[in-house]
């Protein structure tokens, strides 16, 4: 007994003992950086990734973590430029677009390999993107792939095989992507991740361990070389990447870290040099924007609530605009989110190039009062209670509670709050088993379409029963568009035509949120919280003065 | 002896299969489903992965064949990570969780029994009161809040420890310590108790009346019997501890099986919660068993039947 008590006490002791990154380095002057800011031994970089990724095979994710991890081991046709996220050469080096936009060439870098040596063709492209759209891969995100020629049909089960497909490989160098119309955005798309080539042997061989370490090859920057479930995915660079003398990075390490708060600690502590967006609570963002390495930038996501139209009294506009005016987002934001979220009337986020957002619903309890009057409920006399569906949330919980006092005080009508868990939340909101829903969307790539083809009859992510046959007809109408300022123009006035229908209530704009140490060079902000890793490098110099000052 | 230990082997059966059953159909009462997501899912994608894991199939067909499986320990991939197989996800989580669990448990009784110790002997002292008060203190304070307290002083803002994560012998002293508060205090208030009772036994005046000395009294007689309410416990305290650290693990960042049953609820990842769950009752009836076994060892009062 009194052994081990001595052996328990000498572990404790060497426990004890300062851990290596406690040496702080603080300046008195100059800008203020929260918590250590030594920079790691060696061209390391460590980021808090978020929960564990549930996959990470390109074809199949859906999610922010998912995607940090496909992007940094596998390279698509264009790759986005760190800063702009405009698309640059990737595996193509060129590409040609017909002139009615419907045919896009790409020609491919000689000589590229898989990570295990072996060749990588436009026969690659031709089998990954056919495997996304395939309907026994059952991938979430196939339908980024519609725009291309019999894409939506063949996923759905409607052709026999892939081969009508819009694809074709020439050669082993060229690859030729025919869409269904054109499609201004298509560059973006083939730097999402789900158009991201995947090795066919390796998958064929394998089945779904396919991704799992030992068994996987891909052709980005970096290579998978350890996976922990629930604790971490490292990598290190890729010698038969095609540009490997660009990667400055030895090793990239991924914390898989399920809580916020620990995520914040872990990057305070100098543990991770980047805490990757959304990984703060949101009651410190005001208290972090005096820090230097904190970072809030636009980003592509609105937070709205959605109207069920399939119930009464939501069948009638009237009552929809009357709810929508009555909303104050000015006050959500201000004094409730403390500034860290910005209010917004519309449903696609600013800044799609290209693109001028339609004025957007806005704050006006008389317009409101007028609108339920008409609807037949003056004064909220006779209005049906209803709730305002969330998941379990602090914050959708006081949003939902202003909202509830907001409709009380301009309308007259009584609101209940009901509360979810994730997956009970979920299966209310697909079945449209709620009156009015928080809900958020998050765009895919840099274009209004992104958001407002949501909302097209029957689309799986419309979950408000809104259907409207001039609605779809503008969309069809912008897809056929070839000139892209009036292909936005007409996206404006769908836009402008759904927020007046009002089946959903837009009240806020994503901001990132994240930290990045001030060593850590080629992190750029992003509108689409994308970062290309492989300009990424640790500037371990970066608290010296430079020369002329030294002088 | 033989015989009691196969009849209780054979007795976890029929409660294996009943805490099956009952977490096969509760599972499946939830609402929702492994394969809803905030983005769409495409109702032809979705049948096709119901079909792949056999869940188009009538729910008693399912069931059985679940029984047939899991009778093989093989409870199949898990739903949300389906590079992986249930039974890999266990092997590679339980570990950590039982070695997070084993050392604080061993914290527990080292700090813990000793205390107790003290406070039965100098009953109704001062050190009897300091070592009570801080034990009631001990067990009120919950992990949730010793955890951040801990992290923001040793590790935010004295540098001593990391704050999370699992790698190297510096990130196991604050999860360790957080786990482990709530059962020092439960195990002083246990020695106590149990010295108290011993301490006025015959035997022990006994003992006394032959002249021996107070410590080897206490330590020696009265230890061994005043410690039985604490070997009672330790049993369920390490299922306890092992399961219970949860919040310990998801504070830490630290890849135990705590973090898979509880985000596999919340993920409706039916494999997954089964797995786990049939694993945690089979552990905790192990372990029931053992305290059994460790009884009779203590107090030759106790027999087997």
């Amino acid at each position: 007994m009194q052994r081990i008590a001595l052996v328990l006490l000498a572990t404790l002791a060497l426990a004890c003992a300062p851990h290596a990154s406690a040496v702080r380095q603080t300046s008195s002057t100059g800008p203020r950086y929260f918590g250590d800011v030594t920079p790691p031994v060696g061209n390391v970089l460590t980021f808090t990734n978020g929960a564990e990724p549930e996959r990470i095979d390109p074809g199949v994710i859906s999610g922010q973590p998912d995607g940090r991890v496909a992007r940094a081991i596998f390279e698509g046709l264009t790759t986005p430029d760190p800063r702009t996220m405009e698309p640059q050469p990737g595996l193509a080096y060129r590409w040609e677009i017909s002139a009615d936009g419907r045919t896009y060439t790409f020609h491919l870098r000689p000589g590229l390999v898989w990570s295990d040596g072996s060749a990588l063709t436009a026969q690659d492209f031709l089998w990954s993107w056919r495997r996304v759209l395939a309907p026994e891969t059952a991938s979430r995100s196939a339908g980024l792939l519609f725009p291309i020629d019999h894409a939506q049909a063949f996923n759905e089960g409607k052709l026999e095989n892939g081969m009508q497909l819009g694809l074709a490989a020439p050669d082993d160098s060229t690859f030729v992507v025919r869409l269904a119309a054109p499609t201004s955005y298509f560059l973006f798309l083939t730097q999402y991740y789900t158009f991201l080539p995947v090795p066919r042997r390796v998958i064929e061989k394998y089945g779904a361990r396919w991704t799992n370490p030992g068994n996987i090859v891909s052709n980005g920057p970096f290579l998978l070389d350890k996976w922990r479930q629930g604790d971490r995915f490292e990598f290190v660079r890729n010698p038969r990447y095609w540009d490997a003398q660009s990667v400055k990075l030895d090793r990239v390490v991924a914390l898989s870290v399920d809580d916020i708060n620990t995520c914040t600690n872990l990057y305070k502590a100098g543990v991770a040099d980047w805490n990757t967006s959304g990984n703060i609570p949101s009651q410190f963002i005001p208290y972090m924007r005096d820090f230097a390495d904190f970072r809030a930038e636009p980003y592509q996501g609105v937070y709205f609530y959605s109207i069920n139209l399939t119930r009464k009294p939501f069948d009638n506009p009237w009552v929809r605009r009357a709810l929508a005016y009555a909303v104050d987002r000015e006050t959500i934001c201000r004094d409730l989110l403390k500034g860290a979220r910005d209010p917004w009337g519309d449903l696609a986020p600013y800044g799609y190039p290209g693109y001028v957002n339609p004025p957007g619903q806005t704050f006006d309890p008389a317009r409101a009062r007028a609108c339920l009057a008409r609807a037949g409920y003056p004064q909220g006399r006779g209005f049906p209670r209803f709730a305002i569906l969330f998941n379990t949330s602090e914050d959708h919980r006081r949003i939902a509670e202003a909202v509830q006092a907001m409709w009380k005080n301009v309308l007259g009508i009584d609101v209940t709050l009901a509360n979810e868990e994730w997956g009970s939340y979920l299966q209310d909101a697909t079945a449209l088993h709620y009156d009015i829903a928080r809900r958020s969307w998050i765009g895919d790539y840099l274009d209004p379409n992104s958001f407002l083809a949501c909302f097209r009859t029957g689309d799986g992510n419309n979950r408000t029963g809104f259907a409207d046959a001039r609605y779809d007809a503008m969309l069809d109408r912008a897809a056929t568009e070839l000139d892209p300022g009036r292909r936005m123009a007409i996206l404006a006035q769908a836009e402008t035509f759904l927020l007046d229908q009002a089946p959903v209530i837009p009240i806020y704009r994503y901001r990132t949120s994240e930290l990045v140490k001030p060593y850590v060079r080629g992190l750029y902000p992003t509108p689409l919280d994308t970062h290309p890793l492989k300009g990424v490098w640790i500037d371990h110099d970066w608290n010296r003065a430079p020369a002329v000052a030294r002088r | 002896m033989a015989a009691f230990v196969l009849r209780r082997v054979l007795l976890m059966i029929p409660t294996l299969w009943v805490i099956a059953t009952l977490t096969f159909f509760l599972m499946r009462l939830a609402p929702g489903g492994p394969f809803l997501a905030e983005k769409d899912i495409p109702p032809a994608a979705k049948a096709q992965l119901e079909k792949a894991y056999g869940l188009d199939r009538p729910l008693g067909q399912q069931y059985l064949s679940f029984l047939t499986h899991a009778a093989r320990l093989d409870f199949g991939p898990s739903y949300k990570f389906p590079a992986r197989q249930v039974r890999e996800i266990i092997f590679e989580a339980f570990p950590v969780s039982l070695e997070l669990g084993l050392w604080a448990l061993l914290f527990a009784t080292l700090i813990g029994v000793p205390i107790g110790v003290i406070a039965a002997v100098k009953q109704n002292s001062g050190a009897d009161f300091a070592a009570m008060a801080a034990a009631l203190a001990g067990v009120s304070i919950p992990n949730f809040v010793l955890g951040p307290a801990l992290v923001l002083g040793l590790s935010l803002t004295l540098f001593l420890f990391p704050p999370a994560l699992w790698e190297g012998p510096q990130s196991r002293i604050l999860p360790v310590l957080t786990l482990s508060t709530a059962y020092v205090a439960y195990i002083a208030r246990l020695t106590r108790g149990g010295m108290l009772e011993v301490l006025r036994q015959d035997y022990i005046r006994t003992a006394r009346a032959k002249g021996l000395p107070e410590r080897k009294v206490v330590f020696k007689h009265a230890l061994k019997l005043g410690i039985l309410p604490v070997v009672s416990y330790l049993g369920p305290a390490m299922a306890r501890i092992v399961m219970g650290s949860i919040v310990v693990e998801t504070l830490f960042a630290i890849p135990g099986l705590g973090r898979h049953l509880v985000n596999g609820a919340f993920n409706r990842d039916y494999t997954l919660v089964l797995g786990v769950v049939l694993f945690y009752a089979a552990f905790l009836m192990t372990l029931n068993l053992v305290v059994d076994i460790a009884y009779t060892r203590l107090d030759p009062r106790v027999e087997l039947s």
